[in-house]
């Protein structure tokens, strides 16, 4: 698979040969081969052999401006590791998102919200800092304060989140920008300006371009990706031509008595008090998510007979 | 139809019953209290959009000395002050968040039963 090449200023062949010791003839952007400029902004591979259709479609997949600038930002502000690491991660956490339903995940959602905005007040904070050191100027320790700040917060309330988002980061020595907050600043403040990513398959292109296109929206929340996904399924259904009204019926029954004994069971924890301890709170969302998860397959199970139940009863009218 | 069956589709038509008195409460009530500068704090903490509805519900039918005991503890911040509350609505407010908070508790406990009992195979 070739690498992806972003870089945030205008590059020329020469200068990457030079940097990452990349040839000049390798390198393809959309739509042309042997460039003598790479443009700030835009993906371009690089490549062994003749770029194949498929390098093209991957290329094709980072070719919208927000996506390619994005994922310009992030990677020269992470490293190219912890980005992929990253979008590895956010994909599962959306695909966990559609198996995890109910009130019990709006609460985890919060919390993933959070989480989201610390990481991206740290980011933030980083290119803030970046963008001081490369200009000068009397705020410098200011900028340092804050990385510091910020790195701080996410620290102590996300440890379990973070130990999740580094376990799947080839980790050097010193560390990764989410560990340690010198090594963060030293990556942020190289004058670096182009950065190359290692894609290893198909599939880590597609979740990187995915990854661009939510890093800004991610943590909406699950529950928006939990109803998207069942009206996902309402759509499928109506798409083969099978009985969409059916399949609407077992959807929204089964969201609503989910969602309300998710919320039962959270309100009943709290009225008894015994959430005055982190690990009650723990406690009370697994709790919640697994009876919200429970009660989802068994309305689901049933609600089809349910509706062919009362389909007969209208009929025989 | 087998056991299951029935009671899922009872379950159903609470839950629905259910939604329609939350948004019926919620907008009738809440959304009168939410306005108020007097009460717009008071209503509890919004884990999920719309929580406070149920905080405010849940104030006007848990018991008095569940609600004070609440108050005094650290977590009060999660529920809504009954107290000041009672100041700011009238008795129709009230008996609707009433019937709403149990016709929703039954509902839930409900579900959840149902599901223990099917997990433990009672309806096999």
């Amino acid at each position: 698979m070739p690498q992806l090449l972003l870089c945030n200023t205008s590059t020329t062949t020469n200068t990457l040969d030079h940097k990452l010791g990349i040839a000049p003839d390798t390198v393809t952007g959309v739509g042309c081969t042997n460039l003598g400029t790479l443009n700030a902004y835009r993906p371009y591979l690089a490549t062994d052999k003749t770029p194949t259709a498929e390098d093209f479609a991957v290329l094709t997949q980072f070719s919208s401006a927000p996506v390619s600038k994005e994922l310009t930002h992030l990677s020269l502000c992470y490293g190219a590791d912890t980005t992929l690491a990253l979008s590895e991660i956010s994909d599962t956490l959306q695909k966990s998102g559609i198996g995890v339903m109910g009130a019990g995940t709006s609460i985890y959602g919060n919390r993933l919200a959070s989480f989201t905005d610390a990481v991206k007040n740290y980011q933030g904070a980083l290119l803030n800092y970046r963008e001081v050191m490369k200009g000068g100027g009397a705020s410098k320790v200011l900028a340092k304060q804050n990385v510091a700040r910020t790195f701080g917060k996410m620290q102590i309330g996300f440890q379990h989140e973070l130990h999740s988002v580094t376990g799947g980061i080839k980790a050097s020595q010193k560390g990764t920008p989410f560990t340690n907050a010198t090594r963060a600043m030293n990556i942020a403040k190289s004058s670096r300006t182009v950065v190359k990513l290692e894609l290893n398959n198909q599939v880590q292109a597609s979740q990187l371009a995915r990854f661009g296109k939510s890093a800004k929206l991610l943590g909406n929340g699950l529950v928006v990706i939990d109803f998207a996904s069942r009206v996902g399924n309402i759509q499928n259904s109506f798409d083969a031509g099978e009985n969409w009204e059916r399949e609407l019926f077992i959807e929204s029954s089964s969201f609503a008595t989910s969602t309300v004994a998710g919320a039962i069971a959270i309100k009943a924890g709290l009225s008894l008090l015994m959430v005055a301890t982190p690990v009650g709170w723990v406690g009370l969302i697994i709790g919640a998510t697994v009876l919200s998860i429970g009660i989802n397959n068994t309305v689901k199970n049933n609600a089809g007979d349910i509706y062919d139940e009362i389909m007969k009863g209208i009929n025989t009218l | 139809m087998n056991m299951i069956t029935i009671l899922v589709g009872i379950l159903i038509g609470l839950s629905v019953i259910t939604g329609v008195l939350y948004v019926f409460f919620g907008q009738f009530t809440v959304r009168k209290l939410r306005k108020k500068p007097e009460t717009k704090g008071s209503l509890g903490i919004e884990f999920a959009s719309g929580w406070d509805i149920l905080n405010v519900a849940e104030a006007f039918a848990m018991p008095k000395r569940a609600t004070k005991k609440w108050k005094k503890s650290k977590l009060s911040a999660f529920f809504a002050d009954v107290e000041l509350l009672y100041k700011h609505t009238n008795k129709f407010d009230r008996v609707l968040g009433i019937v709403f908070y149990w016709v929703f508790t039954l509902t839930g406990s409900s579900a959840i039963l149902i599901f223990i009992l099917d997990t433990i195979d009672v309806f096999e």
